[in-house]
């Protein structure tokens, strides 16, 4: 009963048995999975594209929440920062977005760097307690600042609009002129908009994820002592993991300022949000790459299919449901699950490896993944 | 009967076994010791023993098996362990330390005269009683830890290494008071220690451990008496 | 002065129902090492509960009671069924439970009970005219009332912790859980009362503070309460019973003078400085003034 905390490891399934199919990389099938499958995600988006435009308005609700997401991934599921906060970035990034189009006239697609660049700041600053204190406290800091951005938006009614909100006009979330593109077509532009700043993101994570940061990132969250012994900057790795994070989640809620229109303090960044971009990176899968985008088909489909049946609040009781649930039955989430099931089947292996056999501490990257 | 007998323990952490199939027995009022280097597999033999860590095999105290109790259960059949470092509640005063180890007992009277008695034995925790068992040294502790133990009234006392950290003097003054109340209350010890000379000297049964196996035992004298066991693994 | 004296009655008030939500909150740290986050929210929802019994014709004595009871089970059951199975297994496990439980409990109760704000009667007479005169100041009983009220479950809850062995059982486990159960402790069961007692605390704290809080009982009543008694538990230090009461009330002091004093925060910013006060203490002290633990290791 009262056993001393034991980190157990469970071997997956796939290391014991063996995938069924090795793809060998640089042969001829490893090629043709690399081309096919950024084929068939093109396909997928244009075929996105032309359905109504309100399906064309919820997909690209999802593309801007899988960005949220992925920005929160890189801080609580690859570095382990749990962070309650994100919301606060999220509306960050959408009240820059808005208050430079409403107030300075800025064209919309150029206040998302800004955005990217204040929430980098914000993110930085939040990490920074990161450094003395962690788990359940840094927790508490995250909820902090998450707590305190509507109330700050509040604060500041000159520049924010205050209680009552901001409304972006739809003259002036036009696409721009080169594009050809008229007034009418702004859903489709945003949708591109978002797919590929959600593109590059995924390529940003994964990569980084790759490198020698990212191996940083997950040595911090495993074990945060070795990890410094080993020579990983802690204070750098987790400040600037940090910074990273929120300003991904920022250039979301830029890109979400577009998509509303209408900003709130109240509306769409309480803690709330944050809750729902949590839920959303636990069901995807925590410190997978794909897990924010199916955990942003959950977070936008589910309220909408249930909000059929009764009221709102049992979105916010299927959403608590499911955060206890997945900590109960799947914490490695969708994504990470297929993953699993998906290495038993097929698995790419580097050119020089000798046999497709994994070794029997059931190495590949995501067996590394926390249990959360 | 044996007052313990335990057949096959296996027991480990996580993947990581460290126990492979450990039989030992105690005899009522016995004083049992249990050598070996480190990493043999001592500690984890008590932690099994008291279901801190989960184990396999058998362990039947009095008569009964104990497989699959928790912690507190153990406690209620009798058996009591002296956890190695810390085992006082350190921010808990001397005196509510000795009466939570009497968690289980609902005869009041009888418990206070079981303070005042290991109060008696040692005569520091009686001028220490009002003070936060953190504060007292390390010594003090171990005496805490021990009467603490035996506040349940145990008929198997496990100790996991009171001598360490312990000046020479104090664990010379703790071992004799451990032979003391083995004689005095009948309580049966098995002590697992590293001091193998001290140890001999207040057992009457050994066992040595190596990686998770008993490899020898037998009784004391005779260990202390055979120059190859004293050589090859007590380092004496 | 009378203006200063009526600021001092608030923030007495609102300090000690700070005071006592805090003191759940260390309840439950002590055992568990835990900060319930959902604890504002389960206490919203018994809460709730009392209400609908006044409004089923029940006196709010028997409604309060109810909601103790209530409080009590769901703390226990809570941590028996969703935080013991997943403790062990890391912190974000436990969080994750807890942010769970914070969203379905305030939804559940949003779903019961609409969204619509709902005036509820308080425990004590609060009347216009039920006042005393203090100094020109005017001191309502209700706000008496709770004050009392307050000071006696204190009280009570230190009788358990240093004079019942009940207390003392939940004592050694929160110090420490291995020789507890070496002791014969019935851990689980103490960790289990823990919480049961902490969701009782909780609900007397929301029946007490809600029939006071300008905003009467909405979905969004607890939480700010559960922000300001997280500031007043980790001023205090989140394992010292004392460091929450004192913490409650000097939180609660603050809140009353800052928003009267202090014209740039006024009362646009209360739980944005309450915050502050949460991230600075992290900062410098992480242990609070009567804590002991250290936060960097756990």
């Amino acid at each position: 009963m009262t056993t001393m905390t034991e980190k157990t490891r469970r071997p997956s399934a796939a290391g014991e048995r063996g995938p069924r199919f090795v793809i060998e990389e640089g042969s001829g099938a490893h090629w043709a999975v690399r081309v096919a499958v950024p084929l068939v995600v093109l396909l997928l988006l244009l075929a996105g594209a032309g359905l109504e435009p309100f399906r064309v308005g919820q997909l690209t609700s999802v593309l801007i929440f899988a960005i949220a997401i992925s920005g929160l991934n890189l801080a609580t599921g690859y570095t382990g920062l749990l962070s309650i906060g994100h919301s606060a970035f999220f509306g960050l990034g959408a009240y820059t977005t808005g208050v430079l189009i409403v107030k300075y006239e800025v064209e919309p697609l150029l206040t998302l760097p800004v955005a990217v660049v204040i929430c980098f700041a914000l993110g930085f600053l939040v990490g920074l307690p990161a450094l003395r204190i962690r788990g359940l406290y840094l927790a508490l800091v995250t909820l902090a600042v998450g707590v305190a951005f509507p109330e700050i938006v509040r604060r500041f009614a000159d520049l924010t609009g205050g209680a009552a909100g901001m409304v972006i006009r739809s003259r002036q979330l036009a696409p721009p002129e080169w594009t050809g593109l008229r007034l009418g077509d702004r859903g489709v532009f945003l949708y591109w908009v978002s797919a590929i700043l959600l593109v590059l993101t995924l390529l940003l994570v994964r990569n980084l994820t790759r490198s020698r940061t990212g191996i940083a990132m997950i040595a911090t969250r495993d074990n945060e002592l070795a990890a410094a012994a080993s020579g990983v900057r802690i204070a750098s790795v987790k400040t600037l993991v940090f910074g990273l994070s929120g300003a991904i989640t920022g250039l979301a809620g830029g890109l979400f300022a577009m998509y509303v229109g209408a900003l709130s303090p109240d509306g769409s960044f309480t803690l709330l949000k944050s809750i729902e971009l949590i839920t959303g990176l636990f069901l995807g899968g925590v410190a997978t790459l794909y897990g924010p985008v199916a955990g942003a088909l959950a977070v936008v489909f589910v309220p909408y299919w249930t909000s059929d049946v009764v009221s709102g609040h049992v979105s916010g009781i299927l959403f608590g449901a499911v955060l206890i649930l997945i900590v109960f039955l799947m914490p490695e989430g969708v994504v990470g699950r297929l993953e699993r099931t998906a290495r038993g089947i097929v698995r790419i292996v580097p050119r020089t490896h000798p046999s497709p056999t994994p070794k029997p501490d059931g190495s590949g990257d995501s067996m590394e993944r926390d249990q959360a | 009967m044996s007052l313990l007998e335990v057949t096959g323990l296996t027991a480990g952490y996580g993947q990581a076994r460290v126990l492979h199939g450990l039989d030992l027995t105690v005899e009522p009022g016995e004083v049992v010791v249990v050598l070996g280097a480190n990493g043999a597999g001592k500690t984890t033999t008590m932690r099994a023993l008291t279901a801190l860590i989960p184990h396999g095999g058998t362990v039947t105290f009095d008569g009964a098996p104990l497989d699959g109790l928790n912690p507190a259960q153990i406690v209620g059949r009798g058996v009591s362990l002296v956890p190695q470092g810390r085992g006082t509640f350190s921010h808990l005063s001397v005196l509510d330390n000795l009466r939570v180890g009497a968690a289980l007992r609902r005869d009041t009277a009888e418990i206070k005269a079981d303070i005042d008695r290991w109060c008696e034995v040692f005569p520091i925790l009686a001028a220490r009683s009002g003070q936060e068992a953190g504060t007292l040294s390390g010594g003090e502790q171990q005496m805490l830890a021990v009467a603490r133990a035996l506040m349940s009234r145990p008929k198997l006392l496990l100790c996991d290494e009171p001598s360490l950290g312990l000046a020479p003097k104090i664990v010379s003054e703790l071992f004799s008071t451990l032979g003391d109340i083995n004689r005095e209350q009948g309580t049966a010890l098995l002590l697992v220690e590293q001091n193998a000379e001290l140890a001999l000297g207040l057992a009457s049964r050994v066992y040595l451990l190596e990686v998770g196996r008993v490899v020898a035992s037998g009784d004391a004298e005779g260990f202390r008496a055979d120059e190859s066991i004293r050589r090859a693994y007590l380092g004496l | 002065m009378d203006i200063f004296l009526e600021r001092l009655f608030d923030g007495i008030t609102n300090g000690t129902v700070y005071a006592i939500m805090a003191l759940a909150l260390v309840v439950v740290f002590r055992g568990t090492g835990t900060i319930n986050f959902a604890q504002g929210e389960m206490a919203l929802f018994t809460t709730y509960i009392a209400w609908w019994l006044t409004t089923q014709g029940v006196s709010i004595w028997i409604g309060a009671l109810v909601a103790a009871i209530v409080g009590f089970l769901l703390g226990a059951v809570v941590e028996r069924t969703l935080i013991r199975p997943v403790r062990k297994r890391n912190d974000m496990a436990t969080l994750i439970v807890a942010l769970g439980l914070f969203t379905g409990f305030n939804a559940l109760a949003g779903l019961l009970w609409n969204s619509e704000t709902k005036p509820m009667d308080g425990l004590f007479p609060g009347g216009q005219d039920d006042y005393v005169g203090v100094g020109g100041a005017r001191l309502y009983f209700d706000a008496l009332g709770v004050w009392l009220f307050v000071i006696l479950m204190i009280g009570a809850v230190f009788l358990l912790f240093n004079r019942t062995r009940l207390g003392l059982n939940m004592r050694a486990v929160a110090d420490n859980p291995e020789s507890a159960a070496l002791s014969g402790v019935p851990t689980g069961r103490i960790l289990m009362l823990g919480w049961g007692l902490a969701g009782t605390i909780g609900s007397l704290a929301g029946v007490l503070v809600t029939p006071l809080s300008a905003q009467q009982l909405s979905l969004t009543t607890m939480f700010p309460i559960l922000i300001y008694a997280s500031a007043a538990a980790l001023f205090g230090g989140l394992d010292s019973p004392i460091g929450a009461v004192v913490g409650g009330l000097t939180i609660g002091l603050l809140e009353a003078m800052i928003t009267g004093y202090v014209d740039f925060i006024g009362g646009t910013l209360p739980q944005t400085a309450a915050l502050v006060v949460i991230v600075a203490i992290l900062l410098f002290r992480p242990t609070g003034l009567f804590g002991t633990r250290q936060m960097e290791r756990l």
